[in-house]
C-alpha cells in the first residue's frame, strides 16, 4: 500500500499514544477490513479456478483409473473444438445468448420507453413486470415446459391441434427447442433490461430533452439523435451484463430438455454439468469452463472499451 | 403531442386545452398499453398458481380444462410426499447463512476499498467483479473435490460456503460503489473530533447506506434461495433445499403438476412478496449493483 498524499489535519494527541503515524494507521485498519473478503475469495474461488485451469490440460476421470491424471496438453481443448457435441454446444450458446438478448434490449427499451413517465401506475406496473425476475428460473423452467407440454398443456395442446408446431411439441423438435429456450430466457429477462435502461433514461440531463423538444424536434428524432446517444452507455451495460448471464444459461435448458433433442440445445454449461459432475470427467469439463470463462471475458472487456468510448462521446455532447 | 418531459414539467393551466388533451390521450394509450402487456406477461405466473388449486382429475385433462373448483388437494398431498418444513428449514439455512457471512465480509471489504487512496484499490475491486461473472462449473468441480477431502460435503457448510464467494464478490462490488458516492467530509469531521477509525466506520458511514445493506442482503437470499446446481451436487437427502426437491419430485410418477405448483408456491412466493415489499431495494440492487 504506497500512498504519497496526506491526510487532513489530526489532533497530535493521537499520533502519540499509539506511535504510529495516522496515515499509517488508517492503512493498517482498511487492510484489516479488506483482508478477510481477498483472503476468503483467494481461497474458495481463485484456488478451485487455479485448480480448474490446471485439470483442463490432464486426462482425469474420477470414476476411470482410480481417478489418476495424465498429462495431454492441449488435447481436451482440441476435443472440444472438434468434437461434434462441443461444437454443437457452443454454437448453440452463441446463438442463444445473441438472439435472446437482441430481443431483450429491443423490447426492453420499449417497455423503458413506455415506463418512462414517473408516475404511481407506472411504478405499480414495474413492481409486477420484475415477478418474472425473482421466480426460480427453475421453476420459471417447470412452468414453461408444462404449458408447452402436447398433451395437457395450455399453450402446447392448442398449437400442436391446430397444426401450428409438430404433433411432438415445440421442446422436442431439433429446429424449434432453441427458439423456444430463448423465448422462455426473453420472457424472464426483459423487464430487467427495461429496468436498467429505464434507470438510464430517468438520469438524463432534463435541459437537453427540453431544448429537443423546444427547438421542434420529432419524437423519432429526439430520440435517435439526443435520447439513444446519451443512453448509449446504459444500453452497453445492459448488453453485456445480459449476455454474460445468457452465455451462463443452465437452469431452464437443464429442466425442459435436459440439451436434447439430439444436442439441438446443449450449452457449454449444461455440457460441462454433464461431463463434470454426471461422468466426471473432470479434465474435459474444466477445460468447457475455461473456454466460457475465455469467451464472457472477451465479450466484457469488449463492452467496457464501447462504454468507456460511449461514456466519452455522451460527455463530450 | 410534441414532448412529454416538457408538458408534464409545465403546470397545468399554463397550457393551451387541446395539448393537455392530446398529452392525456397519450397517456391513456400508453397505460392501455401496458395493462395489456402485465396481462399477457402474467399468463406463466397465474398457470403456476392457478395449476396449485386445480382438482387432480382435472390435471392431465386433454385438452385442457380452463374451468375447474380450486382444492387444497395438492397442499395436502404435498406435504405427505415432502418434509415441506425441513425443505422450507434447509433453504433458510443456507440462504440466510451465506447472506449473512458475504455481509459481514463483503460490507467492510467494501468500505475498505472505497477508501483507500492505494492506487490500485479500484483494480481490486474490479477482481471481484469479475469474480461474479465466471460461471459457476468452473469452481465447482475443484470445490467438489476440496469439500470431498475435508468432510464437508452434504452438509449445509458446502452450499453457503460456495455461494458466499460469489455472494461475497456480488456485496463488495456493491458497497464499494454506495461508499465511494459517500462524501468523505463526515467521517474526516468524526476523526479530527477523536472518533476512533472504527468509529467512523461503523457509526457515520455504515448507517448512511442501509439501503445498500438491505439491497445486497436481499439479492444474496434471492441468490441462494433460487439455486439449485450448487445445491444439487453439494448436499444430501438430509440437506437438500427447496428447490432441489423440486427437481428431484419433478418426473416421479406419483408426482402431478398440480403437486409441483405447490410446492413451486413455497419456493418462489416468499422472494416474490420479498421483491415487491422491499421493492426500492431490489430495484436499487438491480440497477446499482450491475454497475
Amino acid at each position: 500500500m504506497t500512498s504519497a498524499t496526506s491526510t487532513a489535519v489530526l489532533p497530535g494527541s493521537k499520533m502519540r499514544r499509539s506511535g504510529m503515524r495516522f496515515d499509517d494507521r488508517r492503512k493498517l485498519f482498511l487492510l484489516a477490513l479488506a483482508l478477510p473478503a481477498v483472503v476468503y475469495i483467494a481461497v474458495i474461488a481463485l484456488w478451485p479456478l487455479a485448480q480448474g485451469i490446471a485439470y483442463s490440460f490432464f486426462e482425469y476421470n474420477l470414476l476411470r483409473r482410480g481417478g489418476s491424471k495424465t498429462f495431454v496438453g492441449l488435447q481436451n481443448y482440441v476435443d472440444l473444438l472438434t468434437d461434434k457435441t462441443g461444437q454443437r454446444a457452443l454454437i448453440n450458446t452463441f446463438v442463444f445468448t445473441i438472439g435472446a438478448v437482441v430481443f431483450q434490449f429491443v423490447l426492453g427499451l420499449g417497455l423503458a420507453l413506455l415506463l418512462w413517465r414517473d408516475s404511481r401506475f407506472n411504478r405499480i406496473c414495474l413492481a409486477f413486470l420484475l415477478i418474472p425476475v425473482t421466480i426460480t428460473p427453475l421453476v420459471v423452467g417447470l412452468i414453461f415446459r408444462a404449458l408447452l407440454a402436447v398433451d395437457y398443456g395450455y399453450f402446447g395442446y392448442y398449437l400442436a391441434e391446430w397444426g401450428i408446431t409438430s404433433p411432438r411439441g415445440l421442446l422436442a423438435g431439433t429446429t424449434t427447442a432453441l427458439p423456444t429456450l430463448i423465448f422462455v430466457d426473453i420472457w424472464e429477462w426483459t423487464p430487467l433490461v427495461a429496468l436498467i435502461l429505464l434507470a438510464g433514461l430517468k438520469a438524463l440531463p432534463s435541459d437537453i430533452l427540453e431544448a429537443a423538444a423546444a427547438d421542434g424536434a420529432t419524437a423519432w428524432q429526439r430520440f435517435r439523435l439526443v435520447i439513444l446517444p446519451l443512453l448509449l452507455p446504459t444500453v452497453f451495460l445492459a448488453l453485456v451484463l445480459r449476455m454474460m448471464d445468457a452465455f451462463r444459461v443452465f437452469d431452464s435448458i437443464f429442466v425442459t430438455t435436459g440439451g436434447g433433442p439430439a444436442d439441438a440445445t446443449n450449452s457449454l454449461m449444461v455440457y460441462g454439468v454433464k461431463q463434470g459432475l454426471q461422468f466426471f470427467n473432470i479434465g474435459y469439463a474444466s477445460a468447457i469452463a475455461n473456454v466460457s470463462i475465455l469467451c464472457i471475458a472477451l465479450m466484457a472487456a469488449g463492452f467496457t472499451l464501447l462504454i468507456r468510448r460511449a461514456d466519452v462521446k455522451a460527455n463530450e455532447q | 403531442m410534441s414532448s412529454m418531459t416538457t408538458t408534464a414539467a409545465l403546470p397545468r393551466a399554463a397550457l393551451p386545452a387541446r395539448r393537455v388533451t392530446a398529452l392525456q390521450r397519450r397517456i391513456r394509450i400508453e397505460r392501455t398499453a401496458l395493462v395489456l402487456i402485465l396481462l399477457v406477461y402474467m399468463i406463466p405466473v397465474l398457470w403456476l398458481v392457478a395449476t396449485a388449486y386445480k382438482p387432480p382429475k382435472d390435471m392431465f385433462s386433454s385438452p385442457p380444462a380452463f374451468l375447474f373448483e380450486p382444492t387444497l388437494l395438492n397442499f395436502r398431498r404435498v406435504f405427505e410426499v415432502f418434509d415441506v418444513w425441513q425443505l422450507l428449514k434447509s433453504s433458510l439455512v443456507i440462504s440466510i447463512g451465506s447472506a449473512a457471512l458475504s455481509l459481514l465480509l463483503g460490507v467492510p471489504a467494501g468500505y475498505a476499498l472505497a477508501r483507500s487512496r492505494w492506487r490500485y484499490a479500484i483494480g481490486v475491486a474490479y477482481l471481484f467483479l469479475a469474480v461474479r461473472t465466471v460461471p459457476i462449473i468452473a469452481t465447482l468441480l475443484p470445490f467438489y473435490l476440496m469439500m470431498r477431502d475435508i468432510g464437508l460435503l452434504g452438509t449445509w457448510w458446502a452450499v453457503i460456503l460456495i455461494n458466499t464467494t460469489l455472494n461475497c464478490a456480488f456485496v463488495t462490488w456493491m458497497m464499494f460503489s454506495y461508499f465511494r458516492s459517500l462524501p468523505k467530509d463526515m467521517e474526516e469531521a468524526a476523526l479530527t473530533d477523536g472518533c476512533t477509525l472504527w468509529g467512523a466506520f461503523w457509526r457515520v458511514a455504515l448507517p448512511t447506506v442501509t439501503p445498500g445493506i438491505i439491497a445486497s442482503a436481499l439479492f444474496c437470499v434471492m441468490f441462494s434461495w433460487n439455486d439449485f446446481l450448487v445445491a444439487m451436487f453439494l448436499t444430501n437427502s438430509d440437506s437438500k433445499p427447496l428447490s432441489v426437491a423440486l427437481l428431484a419430485a419433478f418426473g416421479t410418477k406419483d408426482i402431478t403438476w398440480g403437486t409441483l405448483g405447490a410446492l413451486a408456491h413455497f419456493s418462489t412466493v416468499p422472494i416474490m412478496l420479498m421483491a415487491l415489499f422491499l421493492n426500492r431495494y431490489f430495484v436499487q440492487g438491480l440497477t446499482k449493483g450491475v454497475h
